[in-house]
């Protein structure tokens, strides 16, 4: 039983060391914006497609009426 | 839209837009082409979506079963975003040789929007990475100044429909987003300590009936005491602070018992570890903590939406850059630059459409001008070489060039932002929604804690005294209570949210329970805000007809014949020999048909005069307010239409629902006296509500005035879309920007409606009456539960195990009763589609 006296604080230490993983994520802003990231992450399943390099012309350089 | 659809639909099938999917008018469909659009702006971005290799992006839009809107291209150079000083209030760097800039987009709607708005670097060099954030809209790009600029990334976005704004973050702003990161911080280490401390605490109570030997149950505390340490210290330490700020305020907070109980229970608690004996209550405030800083973060959530709108509104200036011409070169277009480059005499183009960007005189071109903006006046006025233009009207007519006078904080509309903004500064903030009920709770709990510290201490000794005072404070720790209010008010802002009512300031649903006066706006809150058809006497053809003509011109008359219009039929092959006749009407031949229209001069000028029952009804619609523009075919008169701003469709029911309320309804507008009284009558209200020809300050005078002197008796709720209202929106107890609002307004408002028309504001009231009966509702329970519990620990009978499970039963039934409330609901059926938060930012 006396392995208590061990364990339990090492548990508390690695727990500790999660805590502080998640103040720093947090300090940093990794959790400002829920909303994006699970939309995100949709567009992974699809296949990117072959994304062509524009045209030099592509570019829009400002259409004067 | 679609209504209009069904009454004029041709006889062949409509084509849907290949960008938008909306039906094509007929006189757009180009045959043979594979693909139709609605409208220039679609073809534009689904061209360049298709050149750039994004197809996919339509097929995402396919999945998220999204409807998309019309796509606008300004076709802008974004000259401006080159300029550093501007570039500089959003951008950082990034290592030596990279940017990383802000920018709102407008036109953000949907989760493909996400996709193909960060696919830009696989198109753009130079770009090297676009982060979109769905929620507020704000883009951050990653770029290197020596390979490409800003203005080009600028034009990409506005060329697939975004158009860009730089982004200017408040430092309000700035400081809430740390405070959220700290809040949740706070949070992770609470909830952490608190699953924890639950650990040691089911095996010291187990310990307590099966027998422990001392040795363990001495480490188990000591334990709790190490892992509550930061909960104590970090995580509570807000509550610390809003009840010292509290007392020195002189006013009595919630969390001021909470504090007391925090500090004398964890102080026991530590007592008690180090002596070894006595009850230990760190597991219950662990939890206490975790849950009223897991509550106000769900608040906070919930308004953070409405807020980062308003920021986001408010980072985009009203007006932002302007077309200088250049001084040497007089023929060279126009390059556009910040506002603040701009000095006393420079050249400046405003088109067709745009807003006027300074106050100045024009020197050359004549056009018509929208002032409703800043003045409320519903009728555009017209302007020709010589005359004085302020910034903020917009140019409905011909092109303009303008000699500047002022340009910036400077002019006209300048000075109005800046009364929005010391009036919104004025409003005391408050800590938190408070109520009444709570304080006093919060007064008489603390009195009967000092009398039992009393009486025990005299009767039954020092210990038993503390032991009992630390049991009342912790059992009857107001933490039911201190869900009561966030927990509801996150639901009911969230509800509120998807029922396209955004409440920036939470304080105002509680005013809103006394409310005796409703100030309405005209000029785009009662009314559609610009002028259209509202009547048409004649045959449909015919009006077709003149719709085909008047499309010839950009008079503002002819406007009110295009905009709001059913689609055309495609029934006019041809038009030739327009001829315009200033301030009279146009003429032209159609399909081989002498087609005029205008005021009486100019078709009597053509023909026979015009018969006695036409002018009768010409005569009728100037009676109505209405300005009659007859349309004659071959030289007879065949239509009258009565053109006017017209009653949004829900103003009048609105309005009676109001009254029926008992609330007094009153019209504050900058248009012509005669005309508000006129709206006022279809209102079904007495003259005397009718209060026209108002300035912006004279508007923001009047609420003033009225909020001062309603003193204890009513609030007063101002409703407004312009910047003309913003100050009055901003000093009024509850201010309301309606749909199509402008950036200002919702940056004064308390409250945002995203949903069209005026009868979102009965929602408004049915649903803060409700929040408020559901506050009250949490309240009365946990003060039951407290009294009953208090006297529980006061006889004595408490210890920690009991305090630890009455806590979160009595806080579920908070949660509950919160969680199944039905506060705000969108009335009418069909319109609970909220849209997103007005994006009209320009």
């Amino acid at each position: 039983m006396e392995t208590i006296f061990v364990l339990l604080p090492l548990a508390l230490l690695i727990a500790a060391i999660a805590v502080g993983f998640f103040i720093w994520a947090a300090r940093t802003g990794q959790f400002d914006d829920l909303e994006t990231p699970p939309v995100r992450m949709l567009f992974d399943d699809v296949e990117p497609g072959a994304v062509r390099p524009p045209a030099p012309s592509a570019v829009p350089t400002g259409v004067h009426e | 839209m679609k209504r209009a659809a069904e009454l004029h639909q041709p006889a062949t099938a409509a084509a849907a837009c290949a960008h938008c999917g909306l039906d094509v008018p007929p006189n757009l469909v180009r045959e043979g082409d594979s693909e139709q659009f609605c409208c220039n702006g679609c073809r534009q971005v689904y061209s360049l979506v298709r050149e750039w290799g994004f197809d996919q992006y339509y097929q995402l839009i396919d999945q998220q079963h999204a409807t998309i809107a019309p796509a606008r291209v300004t076709g802008r150079h974004f000259d401006d975003f080159d300029d550093e000083a501007l570039q500089a209030e959003a951008t950082d760097r990034v290592g030596a040789d990279r940017r990383r800039t802000r920018l709102y987009l407008e036109g953000v709607h949907c989760a493909a929007c996400v996709w193909l708005v960060e696919k830009l670097p696989a198109v753009l060099p130079g770009v090297d990475e676009v982060r979109l954030n769905y929620g507020s809209a704000v883009a951050d790009v990653t770029w290197q100044p020596g390979q490409t600029t800003l203005s080009a990334i600028a034009r990409a976005l506005d060329g697939l429909g975004y158009t860009p704004h730089v982004h200017r973050a408040s430092r309000a702003q700035e400081t809430r987003r740390v405070e959220d990161r700290a809040m949740l911080a706070r949070f992770g280490v609470a909830a952490a300590g608190a699953m924890n401390l639950m650990f040691v605490s089911g095996a010291l109570y187990a310990g307590e009936y099966s027998g422990m030997a001392t040795t363990y149950a001495t480490f188990f505390r000591w334990l709790s005491l190490v892992i509550a340490v930061p909960v104590l210290v970090f995580s509570a330490r807000p509550f610390f602070q809003t009840a010292i700020a509290g007392l020195r305020a002189r006013v009595v907070h919630i969390d001021l018992p909470i504090a007391v109980a925090i500090t004398i229970a964890a102080a026991a608690s530590a007592w008690n570890t180090v002596w070894g004996s006595g009850p230990i209550w760190f597991d219950s405030l662990a939890m206490l903590i975790a849950a009223l800083l897991g509550a106000r973060q769900l608040q906070r959530s919930a308004q953070r939406l409405a807020l980062e709108r308003a920021d986001s509104l408010r980072g985009v200036a009203f007006l932002e850059f302007a077309r200088r011409l250049d001084h040497a070169r007089p023929l060279a277009p126009a390059i556009e630059v910040p506002l603040s480059v701009l000095v006393p005499g420079d050249r400046v183009e405003v088109r067709s459409g745009e807003f006027v960007p300074v106050d100045g005189v024009i020197v050359s071109g004549r056009s018509s001008l929208d002032n409703a903006v800043l003045t409320g006046e519903s009728t555009p006025v017209s302007v020709a070489e010589g005359d004085a233009v302020n910034a903020g009207a917009t140019n409905l007519g011909a092109r303009l060039i303008v000699r500047v006078d002022t340009a910036g904080a400077a002019t006209r509309v300048g000075a109005l932002l800046a009364l929005v903004q010391e009036a919104a500064s004025r409003r005391p903030a408050l800590l938190q929604t408070t109520d009444l009920m709570a304080r006093r709770f919060v007064q008489i709990l603390l009195a009967v804690a000092a009398a039992t510290l009393v009486i025990a201490w005299s009767q039954r000794g020092p210990e038993v005294a503390l032991t009992r005072v630390v049991a009342l404070l912790v059992v009857s720790c107001p933490c039911a209570l201190g869900l009561a209010v966030p927990l509801a008010l996150s639901v009911g802002l969230m509800r509120a949210a998807r029922a396209g009512i955004f409440v920036k300031n939470p304080d105002a649903l509680e005013r809103l329970r006394t409310v005796d006066t409703v100030l309405l706006d005209k000029t785009g809150t009662l009314t559609e805000g610009h002028a259209t058809i509202s009547r048409w006497h004649g045959d449909t053809l015919i009006l077709e007809l003149a719709r085909a003509l008047e499309a010839e011109s950009s008079h503002a008359v002819a406007r009110a014949f295009t905009t709001n219009a059913p689609r055309p039929l495609h029934l006019v092959r041809s038009v030739a020999g327009v001829v315009e006749v200033p301030g009279r009407g146009i003429a032209g031949q159609l399909d081989g048909h002498d087609v005029r229209a205008g005021n009486r001069e100019f078709i009597e000028a053509a023909g026979a005069p015009i018969p006695t029952p036409w002018r009768d009804v010409a005569a009728a619609m100037i009676g109505d307010g209405l300005s009659p523009v007859f349309v004659s075919v071959d030289g007879a008169v065949s239509g009258i239409a009565g053109i006017g701003d017209v009653l949004r469709r829900d103003s009048v029911a609105t309005v009676a629902a109001l009254r029926r309320r008992g609330l007094r309804v009153r019209i504050l507008s900058g248009d012509h006296p005669a005309i508000v009284a006129r709206v006022a009558a279809q209102l079904g209200l007495p003259p005397d509500a009718a209060l026209g020809g108002l300035t912006p300050e004279a508007k923001r005078d009047l609420v003033a005035e009225l909020v001062s002197r309603a003193g204890r008796r009513g609030a007063v709720m101002m409703v407004g879309d312009g910047v003309n209202d913003a100050a009055a929106l901003a000093l009024a107890d509850v201010g309301i920007a309606v749909d199509g609002g402008m950036g200002a307004t919702i940056v004064a408002a308390d409250i945002v409606l995203t949903r069209e028309g005026v009868a979102p504001l009965l929602d408004v009231l049915d649903g803060a009456r409700r929040l408020r009966a559901v506050i009250r509702r949490n309240i009365a329970f946990s003060l039951f539960y407290n009294a009953a519990a208090s006297s529980l620990a006061l006889a004595g009978l408490v210890g920690p195990l009991l305090a630890a499970v009455l806590m979160p039963v009595s806080s579920l039934t908070v949660v509950l009763s919160s969680a199944l409330a039905r506060t705000f609901v969108a009335s009418q059926p069909g319109a609970g589609r909220a849209r997103r938060p007005a994006r009209k930012a320009a």
